[in-house]
């Protein structure tokens, strides 16, 4: 049976990208975490079988069986090779060895519950504290998303050979570590849950943060740290969601600002200059709705402050209606817990809207001897704003200056520039 | 009419580098080639060939079996076709999508020796 050939296009979209995840996931769980290549390449194999197959046949009414069939194939085959040596096993292939036991224990590995946990398995797998952050990144593309290596290098402005090396070096560091295939338990749970929310609002913000990369596939970078946010939401064996709840919220809220972010020349834009019919109504909903299943149980996080940060702008009709004493006050209790640069910068924004410049640049003061301030633009640009609301255009200048010195982007620094010759009329 | 056989080879990885959006539009563009040569009644048969077998080898009374190398220059497919001569075929060969996408594909054009041509049979043309 074909379907009609209108269906092509979302079904093999979908096919392609998300069951891969879940086929690797699967594999992983069969042939050990340290043979997560080989994983990935049967499930290759199987995607491009599916293809050469479809290529002339049409694709099947159910794709997806199709494929994990001619997986589940191909990954039998693997295991009773003759002389198949593996360096591990895992503690599921010897039940695949025995006619006895092949069909149930295909059954059970094949489950829609366990292709559901081994999904979530294979995100603690790849957001192993073992793992550098970069190359957690790159695994969980590789693996639970179904990018391919040209697709992340696309992604991350970068060359295919460097994503290889991280993955092969992430691959190398589950191997070392020994790293088992298992959701977390007890106290160990919350701290590894902590590091995996972080990789995911990291990969989150690869996609969101202002470039002049393809904003196709950033805007999927986006969409993917959502889906896996919510594969750990969907699982049963983890009690306490609400800080998931909170990322998920934080990222649907600001997700739905995606088109609006940037302008054309990828420079980010600040609320006040963004478009707001572009806003998303129904993600800046669903976002809410998150975060207020994260308020449960009285439990505060980052992600919740920083959801709630952002909702008070998409809450207000307008930009003039913006509440900043109560985005002050969030602030004043994000940096209890998390007292980073670019938050404490954030603050001082918020200082200036109710307090005014003065106060908003003695706080800049208080800040300026922290070393991740000496090469980021974005300290300098806001300081000379500050200035600028003072009327101090001398200063304002000196602060531009610097701003443009070390703005990455050349549209950074043609628009830092504009406002330079403006203070420059200004004073003479 | 003459039969043709088109033998399409990609290079062991041709086709891994593809997102999602060109396997989909890869999909598609064969579907409209196919339907189209069907349409046209050049079409006798097309088949995928799958990156699986051994080679198979004969030397003093016993045979070898090689596994199969998928990671080099692999036979994928194959489309049985008819054309008037061997510049159609290859006409037909060039509109197909294996070359908009995946790097490194060839397409062999071959004449199939025809029976009329041993026992003075006419095949018969639509």
């Amino acid at each position: 049976m074909i379907t009609s050939s209108d269906n092509i296009p979302q079904l093999v979209d979908h096919l392609f990208r998300h069951e891969a995840g879940k086929l690797v996931s699967v594999l992983t769980k069969i042939f050990g975490p340290q043979n997560i290549d080989l994983a990935e390449d049967v499930v290759q194999d199987s995607l491009i079988e599916a293809m050469e197959h479809w290529q002339y046949k049409g694709v099947p009414e159910n794709p997806s069986a199709w494929l994990f069939r001619v997986a589940k194939n191909k990954a039998l085959n693997i295991i009773n090779r003759e002389g198949y040596q593996r360096k591990y096993e895992s503690e599921v292939s010897h039940f695949l060895k025995s006619e006895l036991t092949l069909d149930p224990a295909l059954n059970h590995l094949f489950s829609d519950q366990e292709i559901q946990d081994d999904q979530l398995r294979m995100i603690f797998t790849c957001c192993h504290p073992a793992i550098s952050p970069d190359s957690q990144i790159a695994l969980a593309l590789k693996t639970l998303c179904g990018f391919s290596i040209p697709e992340i290098a696309k992604a991350f402005l970068t060359t295919e050979e460097n994503i290889n090396k991280r993955l092969v070096r992430a691959r190398q560091n589950i191997r070392d570590a020994n790293v088992s295939f298992e959701i977390p338990r007890g106290n160990e749970l919350e701290k590894r849950l902590n590091t995996v929310l972080e990789t995911i609002y990291l990969l989150f913000n690869e996609g969101y943060s202002a470039s002049k990369g393809n904003d196709l596939i950033r805007y999927e970078l986006c969409e993917e740290a959502i889906r896996l946010a919510q594969i750990i939401i969907a699982d049963n064996s983890i009690q306490r969601k609400e800080t998931v709840h909170a990322l998920i919220a934080l990222m649907f809220i600001n997700a739905s600002r995606f088109k609006a972010r940037q302008d054309y020349d990828g420079n980010i834009l600040t609320m006040e200059e963004q478009e707001r019919s572009l806003w998303d109504r129904q993600m800046l909903d669903t976002g809410i709705g998150h975060l207020s299943e994260a308020s449960q149980n009285n439990s505060i996080s980052i992600y919740h402050i920083l959801a709630a940060i952002s909702a008070q702008y998409s809450i207000v009709a307008s930009y003039e209606e913006t509440d900043w004493k109560n985005i002050l006050s969030l602030y004043d209790s994000l940096i209890l817990l998390d007292n980073s640069p670019i938050i404490l910068l954030n603050r001082a924004i918020a200082v200036s809207k109710v307090e005014g410049a003065t106060q908003a640049l003695a706080e800049l003061e208080k800040i300026k001897s922290n070393p991740a301030f000496k090469s980021y633009h974005s300290f300098y640009s806001t300081e000379a704003e500050f200035y600028m609301d003072m009327a101090d255009y001398k200063n304002a200048i000196i602060s531009l200056e610097k701003a443009i010195e070390l703005a990455p982007l050349q549209s950074q620094k043609e628009l830092l520039g504009k406002k330079l010759k403006f203070c420059g009329e200004k004073i003479f | 009419m003459k039969e043709f056989m088109l033998l399409i080879k990609n290079q062991g990885d041709g086709k891994a580098a593809l997102s999602p959006e060109e396997q989909q539009q890869f999909l598609k563009a064969c579907q409209v080639y196919i339907e189209d040569l069907m349409k046209n009644g050049k079409l006798k048969s097309a088949q995928p060939i799958i990156r699986e077998g051994v080679i198979l080898s004969y030397n003093e009374k016993s045979f070898t079996e090689t596994p199969f190398d998928k990671t080099k220059e692999v036979q994928v497919g194959y489309y049985h076709i008819l054309a008037n001569d061997l510049d159609e075929a290859v006409a037909i060969a060039k509109r197909n999508p294996e070359f908009a996408f995946i790097k490194g594909a060839t397409i062999e054009v071959r004449p199939l020796k025809m029976l009329e041509q041993t026992t003075q049979f006419r095949y018969p043309t639509k």
